[in-house]
């Protein structure tokens, strides 16, 4: 029997744990021509802020051990843009979309999910239907981005005070029936506190974690790469991390964790459902390889056969300790 | 675009740390145009960790429908050197074709195509389609010296510029462009140019003197290469914000970018 791959997020059904990561599939169209995207359990989309953002100045990428440094700013046209333009194009997907938020004050992330209910309408899908997606609102949950290491305002301020998580997690629920995900950072002292707020807060789930603060610096020119100064660190470096808070994280609340940072292989997905994670994203790894997903998916349904495992759901209750 | 493992066919030193690679083409792709780039990873391992990209410097399909690409490319990082380690016959983990393609030249403009250092692939492509569509273009290449000159045969007619005269003109090619183009509407005129950013941002202030229509070709640092990231943004000229290397260039109207800014 092949074994059970889906996974529940409140009150969503996902195909499969594996999902994309916001801020590296856009809104899915610019993969579309190179691989099959809607084979993955979730889109997360780039970040929707209130107005349109530019973005940072650039140089914003470098190349780090193992990992890369961006400073992107949250670049994206704007909450009435995605409504108008990209809502249709999400509307097409047949895997599950989760869009991600993100703000500057408690209202704007408030009024950013206000007028995504108003334009999406009420949730349509039917959880666990096959092919659920097909004709769908275009979204079906939200991911809070609590920790944008890269904008002044909002992100980082936000994911790293208990008590203000807690406070923007309630007025978003206050908004929307959709599945809520936090989206954590892990540069904190400690990230179970903020994982307990956001679940009191009433989120459905924590997904963990956002990039790390980092810093290179062109030695030659002595200045630092990145015109910012600062950016956030992803990749294969920062999977020890991620999958660190994943464990505090799951340990320290009821709803479930989805897992990312560095994940490029099978085992490094399985690392994160063992430490706790019931479902996981891939981020830069589509950079380096735009099927890194469907590898992942196919290594971890390997890997449950292979173990005899029955329930994908069952892997974060695996670990020997 | 499309992703496939491409078979190496040559991947030769053409001068100190320059390299020309060629690999073979996928049939189920599309034909890549001069200014269009790809993406490659030589290694499967973590570190170097992203894609690179590189400009083609060349596309040839023969009769039977096998084709090859190839590219001119600076040994000058990890990405790079481990690239450069490939035997023909080793596989290269290839997307493309990826980008805006350089415009043909409009009916009676005079093309001018100016460049160096990583520039010079892309320009020899289109110096070729150019030349095979009857457009008679001037190519411009620039170099440090006569030994920085590539071990290529560059087209019959190309004017090589040296910083120090050891080898052609001295100067650059955008002092040669501005002694030796007709002058303001005497004659339409089109450049084409992909180097160094100074290099770019001189050739946009002439042509914006001159009247002339100019084309150019970004670098930037890319991590996805196919528009999704953000990352590899180009400062607009009118300073309403970025466009995307990878997916709204490389190749850019001369006056819609703020050419060798940081900022």
């Amino acid at each position: 029997m092949r074994p059970s791959l889906s996974v529940r997020i409140g009150g969503l059904v996902l195909a499969n744990p594996v999902g994309l990561a916001s801020g590296t599939i856009g809104y899915g169209s610019e993969y579309e021509h190179l691989v099959g995207i809607d084979a993955v359990g979730a889109l997360y989309t780039k970040a929707v802020t209130l107005e349109p953002r530019e973005g940072n100045r650039v140089p914003r990428i470098v190349e780090t051990p193992a990992g890369m440094l961006n400073s992107i700013g949250l670049a994206n046209p704007g909450i009435e843009v995605f409504v108008a333009d990209k809502l249709t194009e999400l509307r097409k997907r047949r895997c599950a979309v989760i869009v991600n938020v993100a703000g500057s004050s408690e209202d704007e992330y408030a009024r950013v999910v206000e007028r995504i209910e108003e334009a999406a309408g009420p949730e349509s899908r039917l959880p666990g239907a096959p092919d659920a997606g097909a004709g769908g609102t275009g979204v079906d949950g939200y991911e809070i981005n609590v920790s944008c290491p890269n904008v002044c305002h909002g992100g980082l301020a936000f994911g790293t005070d208990p008590a203000q998580v807690e406070r923007l997690t309630r007025a978003i629920r206050g908004r929307t029936r959709r599945p809520l995900i936090v989206k954590l950072t892990p540069n904190v002292t400690d990230i179970a506190s903020i994982a307990r707020a956001a679940e009191a807060g009433g989120a459905d789930a924590v997904s963990c974690i956002n990039t790390l603060v980092g810093m290179s610096i062109d030695v030659a020119r002595r200045r630092p790469h990145l015109a910012m100064g600062t950016g956030g660190l992803s990749g294969p470096a920062v999977r020890p991390v991620g999958v660190a808070c994943c464990f505090k994280a799951s340990r320290a609340v009821g709803i479930p964790v989805v897992g990312l940072g560095g994940i490029m292989t099978a085992d490094d997905a399985l690392q994160y459902l063992l430490a706790g994670a019931r479902a996981v994203q891939i981020g830069t790894g589509t950079f380096v390889d735009p099927h890194c997903a469907s590898r992942v998916l196919a290594g971890i349904e390997r890997w449950m056969e292979e173990s005899g495992v029955a329930r994908v759901e069952d892997i974060p209750l695996m670990l020997e300790e | 675009m499309r992703q496939f493992e491409a078979e190496i066919l040559d991947n030769r030193r053409v001068a100190e740390s320059w390299r020309e690679l060629s690999f073979a083409w996928d049939s189920d792709a599309e034909s890549p145009e001069p200014g269009q780039f790809f993406t490659f990873r030589a290694t499967s391992a973590r570190d170097p960790l992203l894609r690179r990209p590189l400009a083609f410097s060349g596309f040839a399909a023969d009769a039977g429908g096998a084709a090859r690409a190839s590219a001119i490319y600076q040994v000058r990082g990890q990405a790079t050197r481990l690239l450069a380690d490939l035997a023909p016959g080793a596989r290269l983990d290839v997307i493309g074709p990826l980008g805006r393609p350089f415009p043909a030249p409009g009916a009676g403009e005079r093309p001018f195509i100016a460049g160096g250092g990583i520039g010079l692939g892309p320009l020899l492509f289109l110096d070729a389609r150019l030349r095979a569509a009857l457009a008679s273009p001037t190519l411009v290449l620039g170099f440090r010296n006569a030994a920085a000159l590539p071990s290529i045969d560059l087209p019959r007619g190309t004017i090589v510029c040296t910083d120090d005269g050891s080898a052609g003109e001295r100067g650059t090619p955008v002092d040669w462009i501005a002694r030796n183009a007709p002058p303001s509407r005497d004659g339409a005129v089109r450049v084409y140019a992909c180097g160094p950013g100074p290099m770019l941002a001189a050739l946009a202030s002439l042509a914006a003197d001159r009247d002339w229509a100019g084309w150019f070709s970004a670098e930037q640092w890319m991590a996805c290469g196919v528009g999704a990231c953000m990352g590899c943004a180009l400062p607009r000229a009118d300073g309403k914000g970025y466009l995307r290397a990878c997916a709204d260039g490389p190749v850019f109207e001369a006056a819609e970018i703020a050419w060798g800014a940081e900022r």
